[in-house]
Formats: C-alpha cells, sequence, structure tokens
C-alpha cells in the first residue's frame, strides 16, 4: 500500500501494537473485499497527516485468524484504536468509513 | 484553478456509470465521484444472473469493473474514495469540493448515489455491527468458516447471500418475517434445497446478545408473540436498502422513504441536477432499471448543455 501504512502480523501485535511509543491505528483487511480497497487510500491519506504522532498498521485477516478471533473482529474493514496497550474509543468497520471521519477519530484519540 | 467539467456524475454504481459512459461518448467532459471503489451495490454482489448479456453468469465485482472500465475507455474520469464536504448545486456552474482540499466545477450533476443496507433497527445490532453482524457476505463471509450463523430477509439478496455463505459456514438459518418468501422462485428453489441452509419463517428479530462478540440472537415468532433466543456467531442482514439522499436533501423535498422524485427524463426539482438509480422514486430497483436510468439522465443533460 505505502509508506504511511504498515503490515504487521499476529506475532508482531504485542511489540508493535500494545509496546508502541505512540497511539496506533490497526486496520484488519481481506483479499475480495471492495470496502476494504475503498478504504486503503482514505487510511494512507490519514496516516499521512498524522505521521509522526500516530501508528498505522493493517494486518491481513486470513493470514491471522487467530488474532482477528482473539479481538473480536468478524469484518473487514476493521479500524480498532490502541493507546498505551489498550483499545480505545469505538471501532470502525463496513463500507462506509469517511476520511472526514477517520481523522475526527484519530484526532480523539490524540487529545 | 479548479478543474471544470460538463457533467459530474455522483455514484459509481451501474446508474452512475452508464451516465458517465454515454456522457463521454457525448464528448462532454465527464467526472464520476464515489466515497469507494466503483460498482455500487454490484460489487459486492456476488454473482449477477438477472444482467442481460451474461448467460452463465457473471460475478458482480467483474459486472463492476467492466462498467467503470467502459466509461474510462471513453474518457469519463472516474475519482475513487473520495468526499464530497461542500456542495452547492444552486450555482452556475455547479461546485463540489472534494476531501476538503479542492473544488471542482461542473455545468450539470447527475446524482446517483444509491441505496445503502437497510439496518434492522434492533437493540444491540449498533454494538456488534463488526463484532458478528454484517451487511456484506463477500466481504465478510470468510470469517464464518464452519460456523453457525443466521441470515435475515427473505428477497433476492437474502436467499441468494445465503447460498453463497454455505460456502464456509456449517450451517446457515434464514430468519424471515412472512410465511413466504419474496425472492424469485429459482433463489428460493435453489436455497431450501441446499442442505447446509434451514429456514425459521414467521420470525423477527428483536435483539442481539453477547459478551464482546455477538453469541446470540433473540427472535419473536410473529404469530405466537413467543420469544426465543439462538445461539449464533454470525447474523448477516439483508433486509432492503435505504436511498442515499444526503447530498440531495438540502435541495429537494423528499418523497416517502427518503426517495427522490423525478420527471420522466430523470430531471430533479433543481435545473441541472438529474436523479437516477435506487435513489429514485420507482417501482422497481434492479440493474437494468439503474443503467436505463442513467442512459436518460446523459441524454437529457446532454440536451440541457447544449
Amino acid at each position: 500500500m505505502s509508506a504511511n501504512v504498515k503490515e504487521i502480523s499476529a506475532s508482531e501485535f504485542e511489540q508493535e501494537v500494545l509496546a508502541a511509543g505512540m497511539p496506533v491505528v490497526l486496520d484488519f483487511f481481506s483479499t475480495e473485499c471492495p470496502p476494504c480497497e475503498a478504504l486503503a487510500p482514505k487510511l494512507d491519506a490519514v496516516a499521512e497527516q498524522f505521521a509522526g504522532k500516530a501508528r498505522f498498521l493493517k494486518v491481513f485477516r486470513q493470514g491471522n485468524r487467530d488474532l482477528a478471533t482473539k479481538l473480536g473482529v468478524t469484518g473487514s474493514p476493521t479500524l480498532l484504536f490502541f493507546k498505551a496497550g489498550r483499545e480505545v474509543g469505538a471501532r470502525m468497520s463496513g463500507d462506509d468509513i469517511k476520511r472526514t471521519a477517520l481523522r475526527a477519530a484519530v484526532e480523539a484519540m490524540l487529545a | 484553478m479548479r478543474e471544470r467539467y460538463d457533467v459530474a456524475v455522483i455514484g459509481a454504481g451501474p446508474a452512475g456509470l452508464t451516465a458517465a459512459i454515454y456522457a463521454a461518448r457525448a464528448r462532454l467532459r465527464t467526472l464520476v465521484l464515489d466515497e469507494g471503489i466503483p460498482g455500487g451495490q454490484v460489487k459486492t454482489t456476488h454473482k449477477v444472473s438477472n444482467y442481460p448479456g451474461f448467460p452463465d453468469d457473471v460475478k458482480g465485482a467483474d459486472l463492476a469493473a467492466a462498467f467503470a472500465a467502459q466509461a474510462e475507455r471513453f474518457g469519463a474520469r472516474i475519482r475513487r474514495s473520495v468526499e464530497i464536504t461542500r456542495h452547492d448545486l444552486t450555482a452556475t456552474p455547479k461546485t463540489l469540493e472534494l476531501d476538503e482540499e479542492e473544488t471542482v466545477e461542473a455545468r450539470a450533476v447527475i446524482v446517483a448515489t444509491g441505496a445503502k443496507p437497510r439496518p434492522l433497527g434492533v437493540p444491540g445490532e449498533q454494538l456488534f455491527k463488526g463484532r458478528g453482524i454484517s451487511y456484506c457476505a463477500t466481504c465478510d463471509g470468510a470469517y464464518f468458516e464452519g460456523k453457525d450463523i443466521h441470515v435475515i430477509g427473505g428477497g433476492n439478496s437474502a436467499l441468494e447471500e445465503s447460498l453463497f455463505l454455505t460456502q464456509f459456514a456449517r450451517s446457515v438459518t434464514i430468519v424471515h418475517q412472512f410465511m413466504d418468501f419474496q425472492a424469485e422462485p429459482a433463489s428460493v428453489q435453489e436455497a431450501l434445497a441446499n442442505p447446509r441452509i434451514q429456514v425459521l419463517l414467521g420470525h423477527e428479530p428483536r435483539g442481539f446478545h453477547g459478551e464482546t462478540v455477538l453469541e446470540r440472537l433473540e427472535v419473536e415468532e410473529l404469530a405466537t408473540k413467543e420469544r426465543k433466543t439462538l445461539r449464533t456467531d454470525g447474523v448477516f442482514v439483508f433486509i432492503g436498502m435505504v436511498p442515499r439522499t444526503d447530498l440531495l436533501a438540502p435541495y429537494v423535498s423528499l418523497a416517502q422513504g427518503g426517495y427522490v422524485e423525478t420527471t420522466e427524463s430523470m430531471e430533479t426539482q433543481l435545473p441541472g441536477v438529474y436523479a437516477a438509480g435506487d435513489i429514485r422514486v420507482k417501482r422497481f430497483r434492479q440493474i437494468t432499471t439503474a443503467v436505463a436510468d442513467g442512459t436518460i439522465a446523459a441524454l437529457a443533460a446532454q440536451k440541457h448543455l447544449r
């Protein structure tokens, strides 16, 4: 996707998400998922805007099923927000995640 | 410098992309805007069997991509994942601000923003969306490999998508409020013959329950008013659509259900603004009727711009 959004796998979740030094936006995505494709450029644009303030990561659901199950993620795309090792805020999922709404959610997380 | 277009089409579903094909072939400078990727509802329909020209069915995603490719071949510009953050459809030319970053101008606007899945409006639905409740089988079906799931609805989408979900789920129980399905008989027959599909007729969802993910679906048997709680791993909701009229609502009065009234030429109450596809007041909302609307809107806009 881009330099602004890094893909991780379940084995890196602990270190990259829970132990991260800054807030994290984590995107569960799938293949053959038009809403995931639609979200990608929005996530990228927002990630660029918050570079240095929040980390933007994505995890491929089909390759990391156990992590999805553990976190109770049952749809793609799903965005989760983490701060200081804990999930915060409301998840965003489905096909109508707007760029302005995502930006507002990240701003709320950073506030 | 603002980009200027003859026609801006808002929404890249079958209606919008057909309008774009006709407008671009008429040598009108044509822009198509969509909040996601092109295809509208078709792109997440696993197979389409009633669109002429495809005797062996066609994957919805493939049909959507073909519509978009055809529009682009004639010079229409399609912008994906773009949000309209301000708009003035009464101005001359009409203006649209995109992603709070830039403004484009158009002499005519065709609104083909379509419809989105109707929520059930039942307690727990918002809470468990993405935690067991889904509105898109192609997107989320694979999450339910070997699971026991429920589908709510009794129309074509509910039956067709239930069949698709049997590829993953161990069992699919279709919960429908009426005692008969509204879907085409061909779909009903195929679904009922599938050993993984069960049906629960005359029942309506009343609530969703669980710890952190959905675990139980509460239903009411309408004849007896008896409530039952069913164990479930996931629920897919296909109970129809609601029109996306956020953009047009400030400019035109909406008819019952939020749909937009147009003339036979797809004109709205606002000069130079057309509506096409599922957003319109009409009796039947199909891919074939959407492409017809798109055709008419583009031809009418073309006449208007001359």
